[in-house]
């Protein structure tokens, strides 16, 4: 993958598993759907002739403009994924995500107050597993989507060392 | 301590010995309660007088008098018997490590806080516990902002010497085996205080006051355009907002004096409601320093901390909490940046924070967003900024809301990097430093892609470096590293008072 401005130079991003494109798509496609049906309202009332006086355009644009906008967030999904990545350096973990707004993170393993472990039901029948990072500051919302069950396990265990043996105060 | 287990039988037998707090605090908390209870009782029993019927029972006749006074009395008597419960159910004991409080009489409660996990410790009268030379002691650790502990309330001087045995323990001061009761209180040294005509001309010249004007003027206009004064009406709600706004200024504002102690920054304030806060060494995460535009006229800046026991509500008691100084000129917030950070980690100090507060452009070393990025930022891209001393990273931003964060390396906890289509476009990127919870959220805005980045890399790096240097947890315990013979010695001494840290003394800083 191209490297962005951003990214600290001589870093080997990890890439999270492929197969957390299906999670993404899957949430992607529920959301779209409820976007979808709640905007087709209008259309529906107007052709079954509840509301005949709703403008006839605005009733197709809306749903229209629902599946364009539905369309383009499921093309970038791939993107999106391909983009999340983690890097284990010596002191501190990096986190990067996002194409368009790019964010880089890093956080030193002695700042970690607790590693979570998160798998929700389509996670689970993938293998998949969610890696989330606490420190003492709220604003550090490192979060590691995607991330294949055992090398989950892994990270989480490696993690929680590496934050006993460099652990800081506040 | 062998009684882990939390059993007040056992843990009574301790040497260190349980305590109640003073018995009529149920009585200074409660009393928003009796208040109202003989405000509504007493009104309808008066209202009853004047209309010739007897109180509240109304078509009743006069007969059941006594029973009235009955029931009365019996709300006094269960009242009293709640107070004189949950007095007797509180306790609370001060060991070599922890402070521990039971609380509560049908659902108890057992807390249990570690000394040298000391954020806070505040001292608060508030104004009916003051009428009866009480106090409420309240003890922080770094979580989201409630208070560990709190004993409300105490007498004024036990309550003192409480906080004088908690944080000499916290710090590590070993005590005379002898006297083991004797724990001097630090001494300290006022470094600055407000005078009342200061607070009240930062209220008058506060973004209140913007607001007020503002309305006042759309509210005459409305009422003449439209020829009613029904608009004045709905003004009053928005005037008692206000007029409470004004009094937390004044209340929280007055009487402010900062100090410095070998325990700490310890600053006491307050009109009606006093309160004394003391922040141990190291324990402040974050400074920020803002300027609201009227308060230019007169050069004054408001300093607020970020200390991880405060918390980040938004409530008149936290925010006052979390502010270091309510109003002070250039030297003064320069004052008390130092008590924070006495070691600037700069040979200009006073330049570097000066640029900070006042400046613009790249001046003492600031890097500020680049021309070319002008468009996204087209008001603040000269004030945009960030400098980077030895100890501490400044991030300077706004143009009319002028505010600088300062961040000691240390206290940094994680950093973040973002970039968006339109800041790449103009190759900038922000640097984002997370704090704990608090009104200070450092970042750094539009600065350099090549810097942002420069700063990602190395800002991490020295917060690294600058942890491992940083001193320990407990600040008065003596460093092993020499002197292990005559530790003993050195250790039995009182607590040394030292100087106030100032940038103003430097070797080659002469102030105009």
């Amino acid at each position: 993958m191209r490297r962005e401005p951003i990214d600290p130079a001589g870093i080997e991003w990890t890439r999270v598993s492929p197969k957390y494109l299906r999670v993404r798509l899957v949430g992607w496609a529920i959301g779209s759907l409820i976007f979808l049906l709640i905007f087709s309202v209008p259309l529906v009332l107007l052709l079954t002739g509840v509301l005949p006086r709703f403008p006839f355009l605005l009733a197709w644009l809306l749903p229209a403009v629902v599946v364009i906008f539905a369309g383009w967030r499921g093309l970038l999904l791939p993107r999106q994924v391909r983009a999340i990545g983690y890097a284990e350096r010596n002191e501190d973990l990096l986190v990067r995500q996002g194409i368009f707004f790019q964010r880089t993170m890093v956080v030193p393993y002695g700042r970690m107050q607790y590693v979570d472990v998160a798998v929700g039901p389509i996670e689970r029948a993938l293998g998949l597993c969610t890696l989330k990072l606490h420190t003492a500051s709220p604003g550090t919302n490192a979060e590691i989507p995607g991330l294949p069950s055992s090398e989950g396990a892994r990270l989480r265990e490696q993690l929680s060392a590496r934050g006993e043996a460099k652990l800081a105060g506040l | 301590m062998t009684g882990a287990v939390p059993d007040p039988a056992v843990l009574s037998a301790s040497p260190e010995e349980w305590k109640r707090v003073h018995i009529i605090s149920p009585l200074v908390r409660g009393w928003i309660a009796i208040a109202a209870l003989i405000f509504f009782g007493g009104r309808d029993w008066f209202e009853g007088l004047l209309t010739g019927e007897p109180g509240g029972f109304r078509g009743e006749g006069v007969g059941n008098l006594p029973l009235a006074i009955a029931i009365v009395v019996g709300v006094v008597l269960l009242i009293a018997a709640g107070f004189f419960l949950s007095w007797y159910y509180t306790r609370y004991q001060v060991t070599e490590e922890h402070v521990r409080v039971n609380s509560g009489v049908v659902f108890r409660q057992h807390r249990q806080a570690r000394l040298d996990r000391v954020q806070a410790i505040d001292v608060v009268q508030p104004f009916l516990a003051r009428l009866f030379g009480l106090a409420e002691l309240k003890f922080d650790v770094a979580d989201a902002g409630e208070s560990a502990v709190r004993l409300s309330f105490l007498k004024l001087g036990e309550a003192q010497k409480l906080r004088a045995t908690i944080l000499a323990r916290a710090a590590g001061v070993v005590v005379d085996p002898e006297h083991p009761q004797d724990i001097p209180e630090a001494p300290e040294r006022e470094v600055l205080a407000l005078t009342p005509a200061r607070v009240l001309g930062a209220a008058a010249l506060s973004g209140n006051t913007v607001a007020v004007v503002l309305g006042l003027i759309g509210v005459v206009v409305f009422a003449f355009a439209l020829e009613t004064g029904a608009l004045l009406a709905a003004f009053v709600p928005i005037l008692i907002g206000v007029v409470s706004g004004y009094w937390n200024v004044l209340n929280t504002g007055f009487n402010f004096r900062a100090a410095i102690s070998p325990d700490g920054i310890r600053i006491r304030y307050g009109l009606l409601d006093t309160r004394t806060q003391t922040v141990p060494p190291g324990r402040v995460q974050a400074v920020g320093v803002v300027q609201s535009p009227l308060w230019r006229l007169k050069g004054w800046y408001k300093v607020t901390v970020n200390v991880a026991g405060y918390g980040a509500s938004a409530s008149g008691e936290a925010q006052a909490r979390a502010t270091l100084l309510p109003v002070g000129t250039l030297d003064e917030v320069l004052q008390v940046i130092a008590l924070v950070l006495p070691d600037p980690g700069t040979d200009s100090p006073v330049d570097v924070f000066s640029a900070g507060l006042s400046g613009r452009d790249s001046v003492a070393g600031f890097i500020t967003t680049p021309r070319r990025a002008r468009l996204i930022a087209p008001l603040a891209w000269r004030r945009n900024g960030v400098a980077v001393t030895d100890t501490a990273l400044l991030a300077r931003s706004g143009a009319w809301w002028r505010q600088v964060a300062v961040v000691p390396h240390e206290r940094t906890q994680s950093l973040a990097l973002h970039q968006g289509p339109l800041a790449r476009r103009f190759g900038v990127a922000d640097l984002i430093l997370h704090t704990t919870p608090g009104p200070v959220s450092p970042r750094v805005r539009q600065i350099p892609e090549a810097d942002a980045w420069r700063l990602f890399s190395e800002e991490a790096g020295r917060a690294a470096d600058a942890r491992r240097r940083s001193g320990p947890e407990q600040w008065m315990r003596p460093v092993p590293a020499q002197e292990q013979m005559e530790e003993t010695d050195a250790a039995a001494d009182a607590p040394v008072m030292p100087a106030p840290p100032s940038y103003l003394e430097g070797p080659d800083h002469e102030r105009s």
